[in-house]
């Protein structure tokens, strides 16, 4: 009897745990956190920035939300690419969110899963004449709007003019060819008793900045077919390969930049003299003014190449991309803070803390960005260069990720004279020509 | 009745891991498998194309072939890995004062997360200014030869991961040593009373007796090489000139990177069957030198 009584404990005890747990289970969901006030939509944004950024990027939404009342937007920071895919295959995206690899926008556009900003961009009165050049088009996949750029990324030369005294080289004048690069790379590299390098000439800079200061090409603009093996393309590799053979070779220059500390910091090659010049980005003067102030450098437009002076002052862009999911509950909404990016006040507020290039020209000419810190001088050469008819960026593909690793590689194997670069270049087409076809099926 | 309402009970006491189960397991392995026969890129239904990613991989002479390569040469490891282990766990089993300290310091290095190793190993096998190559240099220099550049050098990458991952030995060398404590102390007095030596009681009465542990060291190993991912992920993301694009860091860029979801459960499938393999080559083996007590013949 006992036995019996004890063992009919267990047996309820054992229910009741059953029923709670599906009672957990069950209502868990339902005590999601809703609005408090029925009148305020809310907003997510995932964002790509972490940390300072992150902090930047929190200024400019509470001002949208402080003039917004009815929208509230909450950010979340540091979200990574893959986890906003996850979320649109889950059916529950945010309703904004940033691309950090740009590349990613094709292939999202192209299988459907961005809304197009079109009518919202034709409705809101903002007019494509007052868009710098290379910002919208960074937004557009088979010609129709996907995205809202908010900022761009502008690059330029900067050098350091201790090294270039010390090279016996006037430190006003920087190199305005990319032969007389090449010239200064050889003079500025320096070599410790061994023959290994101490600072090297010219830091090898993003091959992709090379091939569009040749006027090179990446994509048949009639056929949206990949060209990878251009003849500029090739001119331009060549450049590349010699800039690599008068610093010493593959293996030194590797062996060498292998030891280069965080960039974002005090170890930042340039500001410790390990390099006399670098084509860089817009972010770089405030960076050099906080974690180098000393350091004597200047700001100059990428070097063109001597046989093309139509190509004078190339520059290549990025930017910020913000895009809204085809499946957006409130895509009224999310437009309403995407336009709101868009107005002069939205853009110095962001530019001054985030240090990007205004995409919209009229903001570009705001004194406040151009005077008063140190930084800001440097920063208003390349707010100019961004201007220049020659900026150029990667044109939105759906095989972007890919094609560019693929150029990559194939800048490895000139690198170290494994291959030619048109043998490279040639490889790099086949396969990713082959790539677009496959994607186009 | 009662029969019927206790299987009840136990079926619902097992059902979290039954649907954790069909659920998390089951069917995406399933899923994966039926994927891998389609054109699938995540954003969009997948579409039937057969053996085309199968065939894809298997004629990629760019990509899918030297990733396996490069796989298959850290297989090298294993034999290096067992070698240096049993070695040290032969020295840490003697009976010396102060013998927890060198277990501890030796074990020290496995218990790092990989990330962590990674990144120290960057600066240690930095061609500059790294550790190793401040003390190769000053070698070398007598012979007029130079260090080699190791992760910038696409001869030396696949090396220098392997020399990274026997420092960090310790874990394995733990099995061992525990295994070692096991020989039964009779089965050496016996050995000794015939007149074995330290050499021969160590091949005829040690190595047998710990062989079950040194097989399943090898096939963890096996498991393990063929996943081999973390520290090129950290440390050189393939390069130079994808010396270093193993099997797995392959399988991630065709399936976050390029979107080639169907591609990469392909890889995943043949990823599957080359483990398959090459644990069967090694179980078939062990019969010969695998040796388990209380098992007659």
């Amino acid at each position: 009897m006992r036995r019996r009584l004890f063992s009919l404990s267990i047996m309820r005890i054992n229910w009741l745990l059953f029923a709670i747990s599906v009672a957990v289970v069950l209502v868990l969901p339902a005590c999601q956190r809703k609005p408090s006030d029925p009148g305020v939509v809310h907003l997510r944004a995932w964002t790509m920035w972490g940390g300072d950024e992150a902090e930047a990027f929190q200024v400019v939404v509470d001002e949208f939300n402080r003039t917004h009342p009815h929208i509230q937007v909450h950010n979340l920071a540091a979200v990574e690419d893959t986890k906003i895919i996850r979320a649109i295959v889950a059916n529950d995206p945010p309703e904004i969110f940033t691309l950090r690899e740009p590349g990613y926008l094709g292939s999202l556009a192209g299988n459907g899963a961005l809304l197009c900003l079109d009518d919202y961009f034709k409705q809101s009165g903002l007019k494509e004449s007052d868009y710098a050049p290379g910002s919208l088009s960074q937004c557009r996949y088979n010609g129709k709007l996907y995205a809202m750029i908010y900022l761009m990324d502008c690059f330029a030369l900067l050098w350091n003019k201790d090294a270039f005294r010390e090279a016996g080289l006037d430190p006003e004048r920087p190199p305005k060819t990319l032969s007389e690069l090449l010239e200064y790379a050889r003079k500025l590299t320096k070599r410790d008793a061994n023959g290994r390098i101490v600072r090297i000439g010219m830091m090898p800079p993003d091959p992709l900045i090379i091939i569009s200061a040749f006027g090179g090409q990446f994509i048949d603009p009639k056929t949206g077919m990949p060209t990878a093996d251009h003849p500029r393309n090739i001119e331009a590799l060549e450049w590349y390969q010699q800039l690599i053979e008068v610093q010493g070779g593959a293996e030194e220059v590797n062996a060498f930049q292998a030891g280069f500390g965080q960039e974002m910091g005090i170890n930042n090659p340039f500001l410790v003299g390990k390099v006399a010049m670098m084509i860089n980005g817009q972010w770089n003067p405030y960076w050099f003014q906080r974690y180098g102030p000393k350091v004597r450098y200047g700001a100059a437009p990428i070097p063109y190449p001597d046989q093309y002076p139509e190509r004078k002052n190339p520059t290549w862009l990025g930017g910020n991309i913000f895009c809204i999911p085809v499946n957006c509950k409130h895509p009224k909404e999310a437009w309403e803070f995407l336009r709101w990016t868009q107005t002069v006040e939205a853009q110095v507020l962001f530019a001054s803390t985030m240090h990007g290039v205004p995409n919209i020209l009229a903001a570009r000419k705001e004194r406040s960005l151009r005077e008063g810190e140190p930084w800001k001088r440097a920063f208003a050469v390349f707010m100019d260069v961004a201007n220049s008819p020659n900026a150029s960026h990667f044109p939105p593909t759906p095989i972007t990720g890919l094609y560019q690793y693929e150029i990559y590689s194939a800048v490895d194997f000139v690198r170290y004279g494994t291959k030619t670069p048109a043998q490279a270049l040639r490889d790099v087409q086949k396969r990713v020509y082959r790539e677009m076809l496959f994607w186009r099926r | 009745m009662r029969e019927r309402q206790r299987n009840l009970q136990g079926w619902l006491f097992v059902s979290p891991w039954l649907v954790g189960f069909f659920l998390f397991t089951l069917y995406p392995i399933l899923a994966s498998l039926y994927y891998s026969f389609c054109d699938y890129r995540v954003l969009t239904p997948p579409r039937w194309v057969g053996l085309a990613n199968y065939v894809a991989l298997l004629t990629d002479r760019d990509y899918f072939l030297p990733s396996l390569w490069n796989t298959l040469f850290m297989l090298i490891e294993l034999p290096l890995a067992l070698i240096i282990g049993l070695t040290m766990a032969l020295l840490l089993n003697h009976k010396i004062p102060g013998i927890g300290i060198f277990r501890t310091v030796y074990y020290l290095p496995s218990i790092m997360p990989v990330v962590a190793v990674a990144v120290l190993w960057l600066w240690v096998l930095n061609p500059q200014y790294g550790l190793l190559n401040a003390v190769l240099s000053t070698l070398l220099a007598p012979f007029g030869l130079q260090p080699p550049g190791w992760l910038a050098d696409p001869k030396w990458s696949k090396p220098a991961f392997i020399m990274m991952d026997l420092w960090a030995v310790g874990g394995s060398v733990v099995i061992y040593l525990a295994s070692l404590q096991n020989v039964p102390a009779h089965l050496y007095e016996a050995a000794e009373i015939d007149g074995a030596g330290a050499w021969h009681k160590t091949l005829h009465v040690t190595l047998p007796m710990i062989s079950p542990v040194i097989f399943y060291n090898l096939i963890m190993g096996v498991i393990w090489t063929f996943q081999y991912f973390t520290q090129t992920f950290i440390m050189t993301q393939g390069g130079p000139q994808n010396s270093t694009l193993f099997y797995a860091l392959y399988l991630f860029y065709n399936a976050f990177r390029d979107f080639r979801m169907g591609r990469a459960c392909a890889m995943a499938w043949i990823l599957f069957i080359l483990t398959l393999i090459a644990t069967l080559i090694v179980f078939r083996t062990s019969a010969r030198w695998v040796y388990y007590e209380g098992e007659r013949g």
